[in-house]
């Protein structure tokens, strides 16, 4: 999509009906809310180059990462 | 006997050890204040006196003996289940000894009351929740901040000294800011947590003490820590600023505070200032997002969606439904930010002490209307605050916010200090500079709900 958001009106439909979920049109509403809060920056997470970094295996999080 | 509220929680703790104060009598007290300031604040969402002289009775000689506090209702209890803000949860809940009640428990503390919190954990502003808004004391038409709204605004209004929350993306921090308290986030693991309903699965949520002060918060968190924080020297304490965090969208009145009070910390601890880069803030603060969303969302059926109470929040309800249909892959992809921001942290921890920037940045938004005004114009506080919090759950690190300053319409402005793994202590000592360096005069500034006449009182 050209302004980098998916449309709330056909990914919300779609991924509710996939998961048999039901929602009344109050619902809808902020789920379009939501979606335009959070989907441009998710998009830009998943452009985030990250193939250098190895993940780590179950990281203790009360330490630095080890390497 | 009401004026032995106004003290701290160590004034608190050392006058009854003294015998200078009769506990009874305090919780009497502390009970009557709550009856008498709660109406304005909704602050405390359930007490339980005969419970409370039970814990006080059996209370042991611990560092908080007959001292009372506030719990967030993220808690369980012994006679209690956590609401979590909540008419209803998607996971079982039931009443038990949680960390945080064993730690007070065993500290000798008295559990006087239940703090409010926004629904389901999921804001910065305790606007929302099944018990209504907590009000927060500096201005009862302001957001407390949240999550942990009711024990931040407990403490402000002087109900009690000392107050239990949870962090799982700012919400000690937040509430803090805007009440003008002292808030701790744990590093991950260091704090007690069990008993908490997403404790098996959370890599993101610690339970953290909010207090009058970094002393108070040093007590209370030694408390939920199980261990002595022990008092340091920050003497030539490195502070790293991210000029953009500090300078960039942030209300001028906030920036100008936060930068007074890291020049002050600097000069305090005869440290030094240094400009560090500390790119893709925002999105590891939608990582953190991601995760704790992943977490939350563990075990929901489709089915529980169709049948959620209707006594949630229009937005609890759409909110949770959305939840359900973010991508995996994402979340995926979060946990590799996550990894890069905590290398990246390792590296700059290695040539800074402590990070500091404004806890929030702008002071407390109406309840009203919780949008806040920055310099790109007005946006949701939520969406404002998330950027600035969201760093320290994903990575693990601790965090700390404390008073720096009075907005022109009197509310509190604050600044964050965040340190690598395990130096908690060092955050409360660099708490502890900064208020010796500003005379005390935020962590003293009482809002004027708390200055009552002794009649209201």
């Amino acid at each position: 999509v050209a302004d980098g958001t998916a449309p709330a009106d056909e990914f919300i439909p779609a991924g509710l009906a996939a998961l048999g979920i039901e929602a009344d049109e109050v619902d809808l509403a902020v789920m379009a809310a939501v979606h335009g809060l959070l989907w441009p920056p998710l998009q830009e997470l998943l452009a985030l180059d990250t193939e250098d970094v190895d993940p780590e295996r179950c990281p203790d999080l009360s330490k630095a990462p080890s390497a | 006997m009401s004026g032995a509220l106004d003290l701290g929680l160590r004034a608190q703790a050392a006058a009854v050890a003294s015998g200078e104060l009769d506990p009874g009598e305090l919780l009497d007290a502390a009970l009557a204040r709550i009856e008498a300031r709660n109406p304005a604040l909704n602050a405390v969402v359930e007490t339980f006196p005969e419970r409370s002289r039970e814990m006080l009775a059996a209370a042991p000689d611990g560092p908080l003996n007959g001292v009372p506090v506030v719990i967030k209702d993220e808690w369980p209890l012994p006679w209690r289940a956590q609401r979590f803000g909540a008419a209803e949860l998607t996971v079982p809940t039931a009443p038990g000894e949680s960390g945080p009640y064993r730690a007070l428990r065993d500290a000798g503390a008295t559990i006087v009351g239940v703090g409010n919190m926004h629904e389901l954990g999921a804001g910065s502003t305790g606007a929302v929740s099944y018990y209504g808004a907590a009000h927060n004391p500096w201005d009862t038409e302001r957001c407390p901040g949240g999550s942990s709204s009711g024990p931040a605004a407990a403490v402000a209004g002087r109900l009690v000294a000392g107050a239990v929350g949870a962090d799982g993306l700012g919400s000690v921090r937040f509430p803090a800011a805007y009440c003008g308290l002292t808030g701790l986030k744990p590093t991950f693991g260091r704090a007690a947590m069990e008993g908490h309903h997403m404790a098996p699965l959370t890599t993101m949520i610690v339970s953290g003490p909010l207090c009058a002060d970094a002393a108070d918060c040093r007590l209370l968190g030694s408390v939920l820590y199980g261990e002595e924080l022990a008092v340091g020297d920050p003497s030539g304490l490195r502070i790293g600023v991210v000029r953009s965090e500090v300078s960039e969208d942030v209300a001028p009145e906030v920036r100008a505070a936060c930068e007074a009070a890291i020049e002050a910390l600097r000069a305090e601890t005869g440290g030094e200032l240094r400009e560090i880069e500390l790119p893709d803030l925002e999105t590891a603060a939608l990582a953190g997002i991601l995760i704790i969303n992943s977490e939350s969302m563990s075990g929901t059926t489709p089915q529980q969606l169709n049948r959620l109470s209707p006594e949630l929040s229009p937005i609890a309800r759409g909110t949770l439904k959305y939840r359900m249909l973010l991508p995996a892959v994402a979340t995926a992809q979060a946990q590799r930010v996550r990894t890069l921001m905590r290398r990246r942290l390792a590296a700059l921890f290695a040539e800074v002490d402590v990070i500091a920037w404004p806890t929030v940045p702008a002071p407390s938004p109406p309840l009203e209307a919780p949008v806040v005004e920055l310099p790109s114009g007005a946006i949701g506080a939520d969406q404002a605050n998330a950027r600035s919090a969201a760093l320290a759950n994903l990575t693990g690190i601790p965090a700390i916010s404390m008073p720096v300053g009075l907005s022109e319409d009197g509310l509190p402005i604050a600044l964050q200090l965040q340190a690598a793994w395990g130096a908690d202590e060092l955050l409360l000592d660099a708490a502890e500079a900064l208020e010796q360096a500003n005379g005390r005069r935020w962590v003293e500034s009482r809002p004027p709900l708390a200055d009552a006449s002794p009649a209201e009182a």
